[in-house]
């Protein structure tokens, strides 16, 4: 699955386009990360866990996009738009969208 | 009183250890950023290439998140009574982003250059009174290979 | 469209971050700070000194009745309370504060008397098993007493809630600044409050002289604390500068230099009544 954040497949023509997929996911830290982060609170620095979290959580959610976007029976997402928002305390949701399109 | 003390002792604490991870950063950043300068991050849409020579395209992305230190969170508070440029906090989300950036850079080092390439920054903590006080730096783009990896 | 990488001019120069010293910035944030903070004090302290002249006894006592319907009379018709109440009548007669107190007794083991808004005494069992004569615990009443003449307990209660209020609503209270400004606060506070012990302290000791004709046993109950040893009589040491009241010492030295300066007596000791013992 070819991805994109620009309008066109450079390189690629675009043949028919399915319109907008996307992917979503929401989730929290566990306390075991929360006790560290609090830690690293005190010191300053990166804190990892996050990091790594929020890194699976977009991968997960791409994912599910790219899945969508295969149902449709298309082989190439452009324009591919990112939106985090915390829903609750300590969650993270991760959205993701663009336009499923076929390529030559 | 013990109050006061251990708020003195995690004062110092947070500025020496901030302080010590913030200059480390910058220097790996500044080192990293000179290894990566040739390869150009645009927040183009097009950089007007010849479709022709274009042997793929790849999504790439990366996210860091950034602590704050005890004396930036106390200097940010002392701040917000006063109002005015939160310096604590400036050199913080400065770092987040150049190294996200940096991060989308590595992980496409083959590519001649990377396409609208956008920065998101979020607190994930927004709202969470007490919480964890960080900053998340997200950034993509689209890598365009002229040549195999 | 060529590209030229500028990294080397930008290196040198961050424009995005402020380059003078953050340790610089924090002290004069918070030297700033502290000085708002200890004015709106001040300031607040004196109008609450004004507001306190101007409530008379009778509104206060019909303020804060409505505080004390909990812990109301069933217990308190003991004969120990009944006597200490005839004590502190006996008391005002020497030293009025201008309404009624009346006193309650608590099964409290740590020796203590507080004065409460709206003419309401309390006496630990504590207190009571500390004293060994009359004039040891009169001259505690007396002390307590005062402080109603005084006004000291509605003087400390708007002091404790401008506190209270200016933490909460200026710093916040998850900033980790009250932690700073808490400890210095308690640190006014006290200096305040001991100032008016040591006051409260020279009335109790004309309040004895005049109902006993002498002055003995005014200094019994801070002798007892001595002996208890919990009396913070650390004189000298930081944690002096943050005690709501003098250390017993102090007291002691004081109450005498002034009994010699006005040429009080010292007599015979009554026994404590058969019902408090």
């Amino acid at each position: 699955m070819i991805m994109t954040n620009i309008e066109t497949v450079p390189g690629k023509a675009i043949i028919s386009c399915f319109g907008v997929v996307s992917g979503s996911t929401v989730r929290t830290k566990h306390a075991g990360r929360d006790i560290m982060a609090g830690l690293k609170n005190i010191f300053g620095g990166e804190l990892r866990g996050y990091t790594e979290l929020l890194g699976e959580s977009r991968d997960e959610a791409i994912r599910r996009m790219q899945q969508q976007a295969s149902q449709l029976g298309a082989n190439a997402i452009v324009n591919v738009r990112f939106s985090t928002s915390s829903v609750a305390a300590g969650a993270a949701e991760i959205y993701v969208y663009g336009t499923a399109v076929t390529v030559e | 009183m013990y109050q006061l003390a251990v708020f003195c002792v995690l004062l110092a604490l947070g500025y020496g250890f901030g302080r010590f991870a913030e200059t480390r950063h910058y220097q790996s950043i500044t080192r990293r950023e000179k290894l990566f300068a040739e390869l150009p991050t645009l927040s183009l849409r097009s950089a007007g290439e010849d479709e022709e020579a274009v042997f793929k395209t790849q999504f790439v992305s990366a996210n860091v998140v950034i602590s704050v230190d005890y004396f930036k969170r106390v200097a940010a508070a002392l701040r917000g009574f006063f109002g005015g440029n939160v310096q604590a906090y400036e050199s913080l989300v400065d770092r987040a982003r150049r190294e996200a950036v940096l991060r989308v850079k590595e992980s496409c080092p083959g590519a001649s250059h990377i396409l609208n390439v956008r920065i998101e920054t979020s607190s994930i903590h927004k709202g969470r009174g007490n919480g964890v006080g960080s900053v998340e730096v997200f950034a993509y783009g689209t890598a365009v290979y002229n040549a195999p990896d | 469209m060529k590209f030229k990488p500028g990294i080397e001019s930008l290196e040198t120069d961050n424009v995005n971050v402020s380059h003078s010293s953050p340790v610089r910035e924090f002290v004069t944030l918070l030297l700033g700070a502290f000085g708002i903070l200890a004015l709106i004090y001040a300031v607040s302290g004196l109008l609450i000194d004004k507001a306190v002249d101007w409530i008379d006894p009778k509104t206060e006592k019909a303020l804060f009745s409505d505080l004390y319907n909990a812990f109301d009379d069933a217990e308190s018709q003991t004969d120990a309370s009944v006597t200490l109440q005839r004590l502190v009548d006996d008391l005002q007669q020497c030293l009025d504060p201008g309404y009624e107190i009346t006193v309650n007794l608590t099964e409290d083991s740590s020796p203590n008397a507080f004065a409460l808004p709206g003419g309401k005494m309390v006496v630990t069992q504590g207190l009571l098993d500390l004293v060994s004569s009359e004039n040891g615990l009169a001259f505690v009443l007396a002390h307590e007493l005062a402080h109603f003449a005084n006004r000291d307990h509605l003087r400390g209660i708007g002091r404790g809630i401008v506190l209270a209020a200016m933490s909460a609503a200026v710093l916040g209270s998850d900033s980790g600044l009250d932690a700073i400004f808490a400890p210095a606060s308690l640190a006014g506070q006290a200096r305040f409050s001991r100032s008016r012990e040591s006051q409260a302290d020279q009335r109790a000791l004309m309040a004895l002289n005049c109902h006993y004709a002498h002055i003995g046993g005014a200094t019994e109950f801070f002798e007892g604390l001595k002996r208890r040893g919990d009396a913070g009589d650390t004189a000298g040491t930081i944690s002096h500068y943050f005690a709501s009241h003098p250390d017993a010492q102090s007291r002691v030295d004081a109450l005498s230099a002034l009994g010699g300066d006005s040429g009080f007596a010292q007599g015979a000791l009554r026994e404590l009544p058969e019902a408090l013992q």
